[in-house]
């Protein structure tokens, strides 16, 4: 691997379930796998549907930027995926709340399924980003 | 604090969301995905999807010049669309409005988008 690249796996995010980091730092940017409404500890589907699923997987971005020597603050850009129309104000409150100015640029749109462990609630949402480290 | 610029301005739909239009962060220019909405009215141009993804492309020239960069220097692109029977016509208009050299490009049918917009596009370019 070129030695200006790090691939990142924090412990206080949910541990990956294939293959690959929770992070990627390249130079000054840190880009993150797309995260869940995981618990980092149990690894299970948080309750609440979509404000529930939307607020803990943005805190495991933070978790993992923070690791990185990054924060919510520095991120550029967001990409969101999600199962249910329905779900878009509750969707947006939570980012709202989350993310504030120097707000990121987003492109969100509707995906037909995310991946759920057998057994567990229906992931209804995952986030990625792209930030600045440092 | 990261010294970025944020760019939103009045020759592209306001935002309806907690986002801004783009951002600058070193040599790289980031836009969010804009979809077929008149800038002026807000509301979604008459036409199907030809018209809608002109708009959303007009959309993205216009936050990419007010940010210092350019349909020409766009280094990759991503498209989001509903209907797989307009995969022509995004092509044709695609190959309409980008040039060499072209960005690199993922496009993919999505479930569905922001109030029933039929298409959506994003891209990465360069400042300089």
């Amino acid at each position: 691997m070129p030695s200006a690249h790090k691939g990142v796996v924090s412990r206080r995010g949910p541990q990956p379930t294939g293959s690959y980091p929770h992070a990627h730092i390249q130079g000054n940017m840190v880009w993150v796998t797309a995260q869940a409404g995981r618990d980092p500890s149990s690894g299970e589907l948080v309750e609440g549907g979509m404000a529930g699923q939307m607020d803990r997987a943005i805190s495991n971005l933070e978790a993992i930027l923070e690791e990185c020597g990054s924060s919510l603050d520095r991120v550029i850009r967001t990409q969101i995926m999600y199962t249910d129309r329905a779900d878009l104000e509750a969707m947006d409150e939570v980012y709202a709340r989350r993310f504030h100015a120097p707000l990121p640029v987003r492109t969100t749109w509707g995906v037909k399924f995310l991946a759920a462990e057998p057994g567990t609630e229906l992931v209804r949402v995952q986030i990625d980003c792209v930030a600045a480290a440092g | 604090m990261s010294k970025d610029l944020t760019i939103t301005i009045d020759g592209a739909p306001e935002p309806r969301g907690p986002y801004v239009h783009a951002r600058r962060h070193g040599v790289l220019v980031y836009v969010t995905a804009q979809i077929g909405r008149d800038p002026k009215t807000g509301d979604f141009v008459k036409g199907g999807f030809e018209a809608e993804f002109n708009q959303a492309i007009d959309n993205v020239e216009a936050i990419l010049m007010a940010a210092g960069s350019s349909l020409d220097r766009v280094v990759k692109a991503q498209i989001e669309f509903v209907d797989e029977s307009d995969l022509d016509a995004m092509n044709r208009i695609y190959g309409e409005r980008f040039h060499e050299p072209l960005p690199a490009r993922t496009s993919f049918g999505a479930a569905f988008l922001w109030k029933g917009a039929r298409v959506q596009i994003d891209c990465i370019a360069a400042l300089d």
